[in-house]
């Protein structure tokens, strides 16, 4: 089913209000999960989500889009009992209404990338069917995070699918046994071997896990060996003595049921993190199509184009002696508007931190439950801003630092408290504009920390010697912390990706402090805006090029005789490899490689460029030799996009005036290597 | 039922895509060359302010370089979510090409030219081939 021909129009305004009617749902229903969970109705919430899943419904049969009527409809219904009820909504509710705004998601997705939609799948349907029964009423048994009483080397054991077993469990009201089974001759003969204890026990209680453990041998374990079962039971411990013959003491119990009121300190997560969506805030808000502004920002170029053409035949015209004093002053105005304009429109697409990150608090809820952590996610981002295309670079790059604080830097409840710290792990995400048009995002944890012995032992390399190294250690691509692959991370640990994007794709800075058991922090320091820069143009060959002011460390003259040319790598044909060109000379009291530019990007023989342009990148300098400097000036960068132009060193391309476009390079990409031509 | 080709010389042959796959074309007056790239990426080129990477034609198709003078141009295409642009020798017509002019392109030619001539068009005594422009532009279309 796809949405008929005669309704296409309509897509694209349907798909943004479905859009943001289902990120407000969705805040709406943390913020009532958390309410749940302090066993609280809330009233004013419910109704906001009646409201919201309401309209979708309206907006989705107008254009026909049954699947998303279908799945709006049941969850209306339910909403309606629950409104009529108070307010109140039980958390296995809860999160059906979650599953259920996921289908909703997951059409909207598929209409937007132009896809036949399937129809809901009948579970899930019948799922929010049934939402009606657990709806009204108590709020039922909360489902956070437990702490299990159990020693270190036993919790180690325990996955975490059997965890969330027992998570369940307590959270319906069972406890949580561990029950010693040591297995005897005696008690052989009286009939309990492991075989049917394990039986018996199944038919009072669930057998979550068995583990065997080895033993002194003493008079009790004969064996040297005892069952550790972990067990979830609405019985009393009697009933468990009794099916497995065991002593009262070798019956533990290491969690009870969880009262509603046991997690208060879980229920801030949204209060705070989340924007609130009032529908009365979003009076006098136009939502616009990110392409119509880079129409606009395309437009003024061309008009900043057209007046450097403007000022250069008016210098021609004085130079032939014409008065040209009043076209002088009326450039320089036109100029001052020009700028103005592109304020303007800058400033429009900025969008705040806040709405960029809107999707953290559920991802972190949803981190939660698979990991089985506690996790406390406080965001203070206030009024920060950044530009559209920046916070959608960025995205990706924050959930890939978020997910890793969850998944390696937070340790499990029990393993915590063991180190005394507090059972809810910290994870706190702050952002600062900072002068210069940069924009710092730090994400802090106050987890294990990370080790720079084991990150070194596993990359085979010595250990670094401060966080910068270690950082750098931990961006190689496919080097990973941990053995196991986890379903949320992976194997390896995405670095490469968050510095590519950090600094590869958006010309920002990663740093990291980290202190091994007391946690971690990730900054990111990225400009506001991408799209205008100050650069620097120069020449090398007969190409003029372009370059950020900012990723400049200095300009300098080089006398091409004082070049030291050290020995030349020899190819496999015996020739020496020449076109690489690498020299060094002497600054400062270092010595600095320098590179022609001009080589390194053709592959030709090295000339004697007299300027070279420092880059200062993972601590060493790196001189580039070019031919000309031609000028400092603001340039627009366009990012290159395409596979076919996505190369190393390049970021994008940038119109100096001339109508051609002059490539913007990233030397830092080169000064690592001087490999050439590899895709980026 | 019939549909509108742009026709355009590469060497002496004569090549055509359909009408709707072209967004514009323009007068070729230079390319900027990015390290790096693929053999017969020419570069990028700026067109109407957008740019986009351009293919040489002639490179493409293994004929030597050639100065084109005034009669190059530029042949910007739509190819999935991508703006591409094909450098070409000359070209100006557009031609209006029937289903049953069309015929798949003889299985030698197909096996010699790596799969970039799609089919092949008779229009009076002239041949003109229809190219793959995905297998022409080449590389990976993610």
């Amino acid at each position: 089913m796809s949405a008929p021909d005669a309704l296409l129009e309509f897509l694209p305004p349907y798909l943004a209000e479905v859009d943001e009617l289902l990120a407000a749902a969705r805040s709406n229903l943390l913020a009532a999960e958390v309410s749940a969970r302090k066993g609280m109705a809330s009233p004013r919430l419910v109704r906001e989500l009646f409201r919201g899943v309401h309209t979708i419904k309206g907006l989705s049969a107008m254009v026909d889009v049954e699947a998303v009527v279908a799945l709006s409809h049941r969850m209306e219904t339910s909403l309606r009992i629950a409104d009529q009820a108070g307010g109140r909504l039980g958390t296995a509710a809860i999160q059906r209404l979650f599953q259920g705004l996921t289908g909703i998601e997951h059409c909207v997705k598929q209409l937007a990338a132009g896809r036949p939609l399937d129809a809901p799948s009948p579970a899930l349907l019948a799922l929010l069917d049934n939402l009606e029964e657990g709806l009204v009423g108590s709020p039922g048994p909360t489902d956070g995070p437990l702490v299990l009483q159990l020693a270190p080397s036993l919790l180690a054991k325990v996955n975490a699918s059997e965890r969330e077993q027992l998570n369940q469990g307590v959270a319906a009201g069972l406890t949580a046994v561990l029950l010693e089974f040591s297995p005897s001759p005696e008690r052989a003969q009286a009939g309990f071997n492991i075989n049917s204890v394990r039986e018996r026990l199944s038919k009072v209680a669930e057998l979550v896990k068995v583990v065997p453990v080895s033993a002194k041998v003493t008079a009790s374990s004969p064996g040297g060996l005892y069952f550790a079962l972990l067990l979830l039971t609405s019985n009393p411990p009697e009933a468990l003595v009794a099916a497995s013959g065991v002593a009262a003491s070798d019956v533990k119990v290491i969690a009870s049921p969880r009262s509603p009121a046991a997690d208060d300190e879980l229920a801030d997560l949204a209060d705070a993190a989340l924007p609130a969506y009032e529908g009365a805030g979003r009076h006098g808000v136009v939502r616009v199509e990110a392409g119509r502004l880079d129409e606009a920002m395309d437009r003024l170029s061309a008009l900043v184009v057209g007046r450097s053409r403007v000022m250069r035949a008016v210098a021609q015209l004085t130079e032939t002696g014409a008065n040209t004093r009043e076209l002088l002053q009326i450039l320089a105005e036109n100029g001052r508007h020009l700028r103005d304009m592109r304020a303007s429109i800058l400033r429009i697409r900025m969008v705040r931190v806040v709405e960029v990150l809107e999707r953290l608090p559920l991802m972190v809820r949803g981190l939660r439950r698979s990991t089985g952590k506690q996790v406390r996610l406080e965001l203070e981002l206030g009024n920060a801003e950044l530009d559209k295309g920046v916070g959608d670079r960025l995205f990706p790059a924050i959930v890939h630092l978020v997910r890793n604080a969850v998944d390696h830097a937070l340790e499990l409840p029990e393993e915590r408290v063991r180190l005394g710290k507090p059972p809810e792990g910290l994870l706190r995400i702050r952002c600062h504009s900072r002068p210069n048009s940069l924009l710092e995002l730090s994400i802090e944890d106050d987890g294990a920390g990370v080790d720079a012995a084991t990150v070194a032992r596993r990359a085979g390399v010595p250990e670094p010697r401060n966080a910068q190294e270690l950082l750098e250690l931990l961006c190689q691509p496919g080097l990973s912390t941990r053995t196991e692959v986890s379903t949320t991370s992976g194997r390896g640990m995405g670095m490469d990706i968050v510095k590519r994007i950090a600094v590869g794709q958006l010309g920002g800075s990663l740093t990291l402090a980290t202190e091994l058991g007391k946690g971690s922090t990730f900054t990111l320091s990225v400009p506001l805006t991408l799209s205008i820069v100050e650069a620097f143009v120069f020449e090398s060959g007969a190409q003029r090029y372009a370059l950020p002011v900012s990723a400049v460390e200095e300009l300098i003259e080089i006398d091409p005789d004082l070049v030291i040319r050290g020995p030349v790598p020899v190819g496999k044909d015996g020739r020496a490899a020449e076109a690489s060109g690498v020299g060094m000379i002497h600054r400062r009291g270092a010595a600095v490689p320098v590179l022609t530019l001009d080589a390194l990007l053709h592959g030709v023989q090295g000339g004697r460029p007299k300027k070279a342009i420092v880059v200062f990148h993972q601590g060493q300098r790196v001189a580039f030799g070019v031919d000309r400097m031609v000028s400092q000036q603001e340039i627009v960068i366009r990012p290159l996009e395409d596979p076919l132009v996505r190369v190393r060193g390049v970021t994008g391309a940038t119109d100096l005036g001339d109508g051609r476009p002059t490539l913007v390079l990233d030397l830092a990409a080169f000064s690592k290597g001087i490999t050439l031509g590899l895709p980026a | 039922m019939s549909e509108l080709h742009v026709v355009f010389k590469v060497g002496e042959a004569e090549y055509a895509l359909p009408a709707t796959a072209v967004l514009q074309m323009e007068s070729f007056t230079g390319v900027t060359p990015v390290p790096g790239a693929l053999p017969h990426v020419a570069g990028i080129v700026q067109v109407r302010g957008r740019v986009v990477p351009a293919v040489d034609a002639r490179k493409r198709f293994g004929l030597p370089p050639i100065d084109r003078g005034i009669d190059g141009r530029i042949i910007v295409s739509q190819l999935g979510d991508r703006v591409v642009a094909l450098i070409v020798d000359s070209g100006r017509e557009v031609l209006k090409l029937s289903a049953d002019q069309i015929k798949p392109p003889p299985p030698l030619l197909l096996d010699q030219t790596n799969g970039f001539v799609r089919a092949v068009a008779q229009s009076g005594k002239r041949l003109v081939m229809l190219i793959d422009l995905e297998k022409v532009i080449g590389e990976d279309t993610q």
